[in-house]
């Protein structure tokens, strides 16, 4: 058989081939097309996670920068919140089309691999664009900070916080002359004022919203309570580990309570928690992000940390922060905008507090105009009894110590475990995450423990 | 009554059968090769290559960067094996499998009939039915989602119940399973019948003519002239719904549900690689998974095969 010569079907097969080669080349170019659109010297590819509410502010604050910065182009992208958006940011840093600046959760930061997938942060640049540490709370700051090395920026603190309806409170007598509920510093107190509310709840509607089927909130109220009690994780030196099985239970059966005594409904356990106090549910447990929720529906409410019922104030908190994702050229316009943009909003945070988040950079907090804001201005103080998940690789906002644990907590909350077996079954998970080896690395905990 | 469907078609396979074949096939290859290989390259690109590249990783300790890799021999697999949580994903998805396969055959067969009988409004029957089929896996995911909220959903409001549909671990898989019965039992359908329009017709004149009733008309020439079509439907949902992964996900927003109950091994595997960032032991689950698939699919194939050598 010789070489067949070129007849209409191969002709047809090799444009075919030509139109879909031509394809990926196009698809490989990417964004390059809005280079070529904008007259802007500079452009600055900015990945974050902010839908819904937060997703608004946040346009609206980039697009004051770009006002501003007629000079730089922003080429913002918004990715799925969760584990969806951190293994994007992890691919793309590890096969260096990493976008030049990116948002993280503060906890997630030390297994995200600085040095490998994270570049470290120029204080220098940062201060010329008007941030500096001073401006933070510095427990904050260091979060950021790896073996000496500034890794992550915050840009906010949000918190769990503990949301009531004015109008029932009013109606049980559990508001003060201030206008807020009224002050609980026990778990007997914190009872007493859930009975009192139900008496005035509308009937099929529950008590408070715990949230009591969902791994990731119950996880983030049980770090809040066993915090109020003094618990720890592990050692300094992230050898050992140091969960106390005891303060575990006694946080455990707290939040199993509001279940037996009938105060939150098992079926109201997901996102029907929100529904419900939107509905005249006197309580709800939630992220601040839930602010702009309850202001849109207009309703008449207040919100506080999560009660000190342990004595101890402390509300679990997270933090979203700046990063700049691995590139292995790093530097140049590119790379002074991300810094230049960062340090923008940070400092503008303004528009960001309406998100309900509390914002980082400590100038925005003192304006007359934040301190106006409610419920911002109630729960502000969260801010310095900030309960977090130990800076261990495993730890963050999703990430695999949540994923193990969370779902043991509700197991507990929900009835299917004891309290006492779960608080060991929590311990065992822990042990087992502290020995296991961060891939990224192949070192253990102790091994390739963060540096505060 | 003894006719099959394979002895109707006996003759038209005898004909293909004839001396022409061997000219024909290569000819075939000449001609076919250029219209198969734009299919093949693909097929290698997208499917052999990270095959070969999964079973490569699982004997190494790579992870999502890529770098610092080294070969670990059987030590993922060793580890899977002894991994409680691989068991318990293994025994969601096979719990899943169990659930669906035999209702979605029943219903499928069911709604196949109805349509298929059916005189007035024919095409309506047949679009209802299918038309779930061709919504996205989230779509239909988000819509159950919203129909089983226990507060302001329509199955609790609809039924009077107070049932914790998506919150509580004895419900969320039935509620997966329910999801995806209404999803996808359209493609099934569909199978079902276009089998059941090629019966000749003929069949049913000769067996009313003998005076068999309607149930006897379908026990004894549709249910047999159905059977390899239930094979077939049987077989591609096993494989579908072991391999379930996208509608759980989305229902349970993107977690392992209520208490862990909606975690499938699929999820598990892409957890490892990708919130956890152990690629090596992610790709040695898959290809677990892998074997186990493959198992089903080669077991039909065999009794399919035993089978037909029985007819013959």
């Amino acid at each position: 058989m010789g070489r067949p010569g070129l007849n209409r079907r191969q002709l047809l097969a090799g444009l075919g081939g030509i139109s879909v080669a031509s394809s990926f080349g196009f698809a490989a170019l990417g964004t390059g097309a809005d280079a070529l659109a904008s007259d802007a010297d500079t452009r600055v590819r900015y990945w974050n996670l902010f839908s819904g509410g937060d997703g608004y502010n946040m346009i609206a604050m980039l697009n004051s920068f770009r006002k501003d910065h007629p000079d730089i182009a922003v080429k913002d992208s918004t990715l799925q919140w969760g584990s969806p958006f951190y293994t994007k940011l992890a691919m793309a840093a590890a096969g260096n089309r990493a976008p030049d600046l990116g948002v993280m959760h503060m906890g997630r930061v030390t297994g995200f691999s600085p040095g490998r997938l994270l570049d470290a942060w120029d204080v220098d640049l940062l201060a010329k664009y008007g941030v500096r540490k001073q401006d933070f709370n510095p427990q904050l700051w260091n979060r950021g900070v790896i073996d000496g090395k500034l890794y992550a920026v915050p840009l906010d603190s949000h918190v769990q916080l503990c949301f009531y309806r004015k109008d029932v409170l009013k109606k049980a007598g559990l508001l003060g002359d201030d206008g807020r509920m009224v002050p609980v510093t026990s778990t007997d107190e914190w009872f007493d004022v859930l009975r009192e509310a139900k008496k005035a709840t509308k009937r099929g509607l529950q008590t408070i919203g715990i949230w009591n089927s969902d791994q990731n909130f119950q996880w983030w109220f049980f770090v809040a309570f066993y915090t109020q009690l003094g618990g720890t994780w592990f050692n300094d030196a992230d050898t050992e580990v140091t969960f106390d099985t005891d303060k575990a239970t006694q946080v455990l059966e707290f939040l199993r309570r509001h279940i037996t005594e009938g105060y939150a409904l098992p079926r109201f356990g997901g996102p029907a928690s929100a529904e419900q106090f939107v509905n005249g549910s006197p309580f709800v447990w939630e992220g601040n992000w839930s602010v702009p929720v309850y202001d849109t529906a207009k309703i008449d409410y207040g919100a506080t940390p999560l009660p000190p019922v342990f004595g101890k104030p402390a509300t679990h908190a997270e933090s979203h922060a700046f990063v700049l994702p691995h590139q292995s050229d790093r530097g140049g316009p590119a790379n002074e905008g991300a810094h230049q943009l960062a340090a923008y909003i940070i400092r503008h945070a303004q528009q960001w507090a309406l998100g309900g988040h509390i914002p980082a950079y400590r100038p925005v907090l003192s304006t007359d105009a934040y301190k106006k804001m409610s419920p911002q201005n109630e729960y502000v103080s969260a801010m310095d009894h900030q309960a977090t998940e130990p800076k261990v690789w495993f730890a963050g906002s999703t990430g695999i110590l949540a994923q193990r644990v969370g779902p043991v907590v509700v197991s507990s909350t929900m009835g299917s475990a004891k309290p006492d077996t779960a608080a060991r079954r929590m311990k065992s998970e822990l042990t087992r995450l502290l020995a296991s080896k961060n891939p990224m690395d192949g070192e253990t905990a102790a091994q390739g423990g963060a540096v505060a | 009554m003894t006719t099959s469907a394979q002895t109707v078609f006996a003759p038209a396979r005898a004909k293909t059968a004839a001396g022409t074949a061997t000219v024909r096939r290569k000819q075939g290859f000449q001609h076919g090769g250029w219209f198969v290989a734009p299919f093949l390259t693909l097929f290698a690109l997208f499917v052999i290559w990270p095959l070969l590249r999964g079973a490569y990783l699982s004997f190494t300790n790579a992870n999502i960067s890529g770098e610092g890799t080294s070969f670990v021999g059987l030590d993922n697999y060793r580890e899977a094996l002894k991994d409680p949580l691989m068991w318990d994903t293994l025994g969601h998805s096979a719990y899943f499998t169990l659930l669906v396969v035999p209702c979605i055959t029943v219903l499928a067969f069911f709604l196949a009939m109805l349509a298929h009988h059916i005189e007035r409004g024919k095409w309506l029957w047949r679009l209802c039915f299918f038309a779930p089929f061709l919504l996205p896996s989230t779509v239909a995911a988000n819509l159950w989602q919203w129909l089983f909220n226990p507060g302001t959903g329509m199955i609790n409001h609809v039924f009077g119940l107070e049932t914790p549909w998506l919150s509580d671990k004895s419900y969320a898989m039935l509620a997966v399973v329910i999801c995806t019965l209404w999803w996808t039992v359209g493609f099934s359908f569909l199978l079902y019948l276009a089998a059941l329009q090629g019966i000749p017709d003929h069949l049913y004149e000769a067996a009313k003519l003998d005076g068999a009733n309607a149930w006897h008309r379908m026990v004894h020439i549709t249910l047999p002239m159905l059977r390899n079509i239930t094979g077939l439907v049987v077989a591609l949902q096993i494989l579908a719904s072991l391999q379930v992964f996208d509608q759980a996900v989305v229902m349970m927003d993107f977690t392992p549900g209520p208490e862990e109950s909606t975690r499938t091994i699929v999820q598990y595997a892409l957890e490892e690689g990708f919130t956890s960032y152990r690629v090596g032991y992610a790709s040695a689950i898959s290809i677990i998974f892998f074997v186990i698939i493959a198992s089903v699919a080669v077991a039909r194939m065999w009794l399919l095969r035993k089978r037909e050598e029985g007819v013959r």
